[in-house]
């Protein structure tokens, strides 16, 4: 037992009496550990931090009806298969012509809050519908009426009677029998989206209502989903067996390309990371090194005194694990806040704590000292006693 | 029997004949004295006594056994268990204390008791030294605690190279007064050195030059008290 | 001597010197590779974010108006067209170089024989051009739809002279049983072709219910010589700012050196701007799913890959300053020495910053080249191109060497030049 406290009072002497040396080699140990786990943190995170960023592209997923047009609650069954943490937005459509000027105009109803997270490229000018009354116009349609935000309009809607297609023949004089619906609108943005959306008018589906008066039933329901093209095909597929009337369908163009991409991404980190880490590590052991093989006449006296070879590599190896273990924490600390700091900057959130982190940090940085030491030590024990104490 | 015996022993290095064909006698609490000017061999024979060189050729007889063909780790284990070591540049760990560095020694040897290891420290006079770092220390305390580490674990010989060469003159007669009552005690002592008034306290000195012994001095009236050269 | 003691110093400790720089070399190496990919990592995944299809849309003015809204009966009769013969100057714009990809359409309706109506859209698959340049350049849908599905046969080869073929999306091909190497017959509006389909693809989308042949077949079928009705192009863009919007709506508002400043910058809508400018009677607006999104992910992408290297330069810069303090301080003796000698604090820091510098220098030098070979051990194993060199790298490169390694030297000279010369060589 004594030979044990020795052992330790020589350790702990070595570390905390010999401070500027320590802190130099307790500095590298630290700055290697911070690479380590900052980047392997970020690594990991990257795909899910990424992929919330490819949501920019818009829905990766459509549900379309199997036949004619979907119900509300099976839409909203539908998106219920959905877990919650991984949807971004579900914005349902429902698509009816109206007239403006007595020119057919494709109106589309929704959730226009959910659109804002499915569809964040479109640019609007002016502001989004907020309240009833209010609807956004695309840009070819306000160049054709030539409407400005807050510029006023009439929708009108010929309701269809049953049976009859909306190739309703004009002739039929149907003013008598059914008359057209309209309803005031206030134009609140213009809508920029450089596609075929920019041909349509939005409103809110409460809105559509009281212009058809007729009960929401949807085309089509666009979905950003927060996941891997695999998981998609998986809820794809449960959807479509699960829900009635709703068939589920992946936008290929933008999964597969984000698939491409993404992995793209995450190859380019890791090989950073890896690049970044095996030169720091070797970063790490030159300056160990450096600070061991300055005890070389210390190892000679040891020698002198009769220490065996296996004792002193038994010393100083100790020293390198409380150093290692001691910077691995320090790294492992300064590694998190580095990366969370990386994650707020660049992706405004915060980043996923991995617990099993910082052992792994810890291990590798205790593994790489103790090598760094080790070089030192052992060509500082294969010299002579003599040669080194009679200080070369 | 002799408790050391060189038989024939060189040790060469490529054309440089540091010792060559030396023959010397140590016995059981003998204090001897090794002697001679620079590049006479002095520090290659020390180095091999200690264990810690090995000879070119020859014999080591140390306490009847040979130890010249004996490996590195054995060796080691020698030095370790026979011989107390003292150095001219003292060789004291810097970040352990006095009594840390004499408990060093008993570390690598047996069992570190910090009690015995005051008490050596107390037998060289340092026992209120003890806590002190070697750079809180003057150079003659730096021997002394050396001295107490080098007797520490009750060596069968204790060799001392240029024990004095970094000391004062009073620094010197203590570590000399230090070296006597060990000798009262019974203990062999080997001092390398190139101080006449050094060597003259031992009861031989054996003079080495160019790697060969040239002559012996008994020391008649041995007194093991040093005698000034009082400048006229 | 003072000379002599430098070299002397480097045979000497040659392996101590030698440690040094290979730390700088270290150093120096992860600074250049990490900021060689950084500063060409927006425009690698810019190339790679072309998977996403175009990101510009040209059609002729008015044309969209005309054909949905107005609900016109006859749409090849009054509709607007595009001349295919200008489709080579798009190649010609200021930013010509930014332009990857880009495809012409031409959409016409189509009888089968069984009566049923199909669109047939006329386009470019990998249409090869040689421009005046003297680049080279194929493009068409191969690479505008690389996310498509060829589910069985082939894409249609330009090159090796396939004329009368087609390519059927799923949906039609299931509903009219189409299998690959059929003979079909369009009866167009202008004339009937028979053609041969090579490829069923699968697209996710409405295409599904296409035909797609190439430009002059559509054109046949149509009566529409010479014609196109739209062009999809794919450019490498720079995300755009507030000069950007500004101008994408209206470039008259800007002054004259925001409109040269702008004109002169790959934004999406001075693109557009140069597009329309060639092509006669042309609109040509940013799909912004695909344009506003490319930008946003490259903007993340470049601020990671900056934060990155900002992580890793510093810990290269603490890497190297620690190993040239702790190798100066194991050399307290000798500076010791010299002091005891009559050394002047000025000259032991000379001569300490000099032998540092010189190792610093070889073992930059040694660094940057390892850098740039790491740089392209990256480039080539992720996007499978190479890096390009910016040459910016070298002096941010060798004054960041500099910076650290003399910021390495100020504590371990502090602390050598208040050594007490005897305090060192008493061996305290």
């Amino acid at each position: 037992m004594k030979k044990r406290q020795m052992y330790i009072r020589m350790v702990t002497a070595s570390l905390l009496r010999r401070r500027s040396r320590m802190v130099i080699a307790l500095l590298a140990i630290a700055i290697g550990a911070t690479i380590l786990s900052g980047l392997v943190t970020i690594y990991v995170d990257v795909p899910r931090q990424m992929g919330a960023q490819f949501r920019n592209y818009g829905a990766n997923m459509i549900f379309t009806a199997t036949e004619d047009v979907m119900s509300a609650e099976s839409v909203e069954s539908a998106i219920s298969v959905i877990p919650e943490s991984e949807l971004v937005g579900a914005a349902p459509y429902r698509y009816e012509t109206v007239r403006i000027n007595d020119i057919a105009v494709m109106a589309a109803a929704t959730r226009l809050d959910e659109v804002q997270k499915t569809s964040p490229f479109w640019d609007v000018s002016g502001d989004w519908p907020a309240g009833p009354g209010d609807i956004m116009i695309g840009k070819t349609v306000a160049q054709t009426y030539n409407l400005k935000a807050g510029s006023r309009l009439t929708c009108t809607y010929a309701p269809v009677s049953e049976g009859s297609s909306d190739t309703a023949d004009p002739e039929a004089g149907e003013e008598d029998i059914v008359p057209d619906n309209y309803k005031d609108f206030t134009v609140s943005g213009i809508l920029d989206t450089g596609g075929n959306e920019e041909d349509y008018v939005y409103m809110s589906i409460e809105d559509m209502e009281e212009l058809t008066g007729e009960p929401a039933t949807y085309d089509v329901c666009e979905l950003s989903i927060s996941a891997t093209s695999d998981e998609l095909n998986i809820i794809k597929d449960e959807i479509t067996d699960s829900v009635e009337g709703v068939t589920a369908r992946l936008v290929k163009k933008v999964t597969e390309s984000e698939t491409t991409v993404l992995s793209k991404l995450q190859a380019l980190v890791l090989l950073v990371t890896v690049v970044v880490l095996a030169l720091t590590m070797i970063c790490v052991a030159t300056t160990m090194t450096a600070v061991v093989a300055e005890r070389r006449k210390e190892i000679g006296l040891r020698k002198a005194l009769g220490a065996s070879d296996s004792s002193i590599v038994y010393e100083f190896m100790g020293e390198g694990i409380v150093l290692g273990a001691v910077g691995g924490l320090l790294g492992a600390i300064l590694g998190f806040i580095f990366a969370q700091a990386v994650s707020v900057n660049v992706f405004n959130s915060s980043i996923t704590i991995m617990p099993l982190l910082t052992p792994v940090t810890i291990i590798v940085s205790v593994i790489v000292t103790a090598i760094a030491c080790l070089i030192p030590v052992r060509s500082a024990t294969d010299v002579d006693p003599a040669l080194v104490l009679k200080g070369e | 029997m002799s408790l050391l015996e060189l038989r024939n022993v060189s040790k060469i290095y490529g054309k440089l004949h540091a010792l060559d064909h030396v023959n010397i006698k140590v016995e059981q609490g003998e204090w001897l004295a090794i002697m001679g000017p620079s590049g006479s061999g002095k520090s290659t024979m020390m180095n091999i006594i200690g264990a810690l060189d090995k000879a070119t050729e020859g014999e080591i007889l140390l306490d009847g056994v040979d130890i010249a063909q004996k490996s590195a780790k054995e060796l080691t284990d020698i030095r370790r268990d026979k011989i107390g070591l003292i150095f001219q540049q003292f060789h004291l760990v810097s970040y352990l204390t006095a009594v840390e560095n004499v408990m060093l020694a008993q570390y690598y040897h047996s069992i570190p008791d910090e009690k015995e290891a005051l008490e050596a420290l107390e037998r060289v006079g340092l026992s209120d030294r003890a806590k002190h770092y070697p750079s809180q220390l003057s150079g003659g305390e730096q021997q002394r605690v050396c001295v107490a580490r080098a007797l520490i674990n009750y060596p069968e010989i204790i060799l001392a190279d240029e024990p004095t060469g970094n000391l004062d003159e009073a620094n010197e007669e203590i570590v000399v007064e230090l070296f006597r009552k060990l000798h009262e005690e019974g203990t062999t002592l080997v001092v390398v050195t190139h101080n006449p008034e050094v060597a003259e306290v031992a009861q031989r000195t054996v003079v080495l030059r160019n790697g060969k012994v040239d002559h012996e001095m008994i020391n008649e009236n041995f007194t093991g008290k040093i005698k000034h050269i009082t400048l006229q | 001597m003072f000379i002599r003691m430098i070299a002397k110093a480097f045979v000497r400790q040659w392996k101590k010197m030698a440690m040094i720089a290979f730390t700088i070399a270290l150093g120096a190496s992860l600074a250049t590779a990490m900021l060689s990919v950084m500063m060409d990592v927006g425009d690698k995944i810019n190339q790679e974010l072309k998977a996403y299809g175009a990101n510009i849309n040209v059609v002729p003015k008015g044309n969209s108006v005309i054909s949905e809204l107005y609900d016109v009966g006859d749409e090849n009769v009054t509709g607007a067209y595009l001349n295919e013969s200008e489709l080579g100057k798009i190649k010609t714009i200021f930013w010509a170089f930014n332009i990857v990809d880009y495809a012409p359409f031409i959409t016409t309706e189509a009888v089968l024989e069984d009566g049923s109506f199909v669109e047939v859209t006329g386009t470019w698959f990998n249409h090869h051009m040689e421009l005046p340049t003297g680049e080279q350049l194929d493009a068409g849908l191969n690479s505008l739809r690389s996310w498509w599905d060829i589910t069985s046969g082939r894409w249609i080869d330009e090159q090796t002279n396939d004329k009368s073929v087609a390519m059927v999306g799923s949906t039609l091909a299931k509903k009219e049983g189409i299998s690959v190497n059929d003979d079909i017959t369009l009866k167009g509006i202008a004339s009937d072709v028979t053609v041969k389909v090579v490829g069923i693809y699968d697209s996710g989308g409405e295409e599904d219910d296409y035909i797609y042949v190439p430009v002059d077949i559509a054109q046949l079928l149509g009566g529409l010589d010479g014609k196109i009705d739209s062009i999809e192009v794919s450019a490498l863009t720079t995300p755009d700012n507030e000069l950007a919007q500004k101008a994408a709506r209206d470039p008259g508002s800007l002054s004259v050196s925001q409109y040269e400043t702008w004109y002169c910058t790959a934004y999406v809508s001075s693109i557009c701007y140069q597009i329309e400018e060639v092509i006669t009677d042309s609109v040509a607006s940013a799909v912004r799913q695909v344009a506003s999104s490319e930008g946003t992910i490259l903007e993340k992408t470049q601020l990671l890959m900056i934060l990155i290297t900002i992580l890793s330069m510093i810990g290269a810069a603490l890497g190297i300053c620690n190993l040239v303090t702790a190798s100066v301080m194991e050399r307290s003796q000798e500076i010791g020495l010299m002091k005891a000698i009559g050394a002047h604090n000025g000259a032991i820091t000379g001569l300490v910053i000099t032998e540092i510098m010189c190792t610093a220098v070889i073992g930059g030098i040694a660094g940057f080249f390892a850098g740039l070979g790491f740089a392209q051990i990256i480039g080539h194993t992720v996007f499978d191109s190479a890096i390009n060199m910016r040459p910016m790298v070298i002096p941010v490169v060798t004054v960041l060497v500099f910076i650290v390694t003399l910021t390495g030297c100020i504590p371990a000279i502090r602390m050598l030049l208040n050594l007490h010369p005897t305090e060192v060589l008493h061996g305290r």
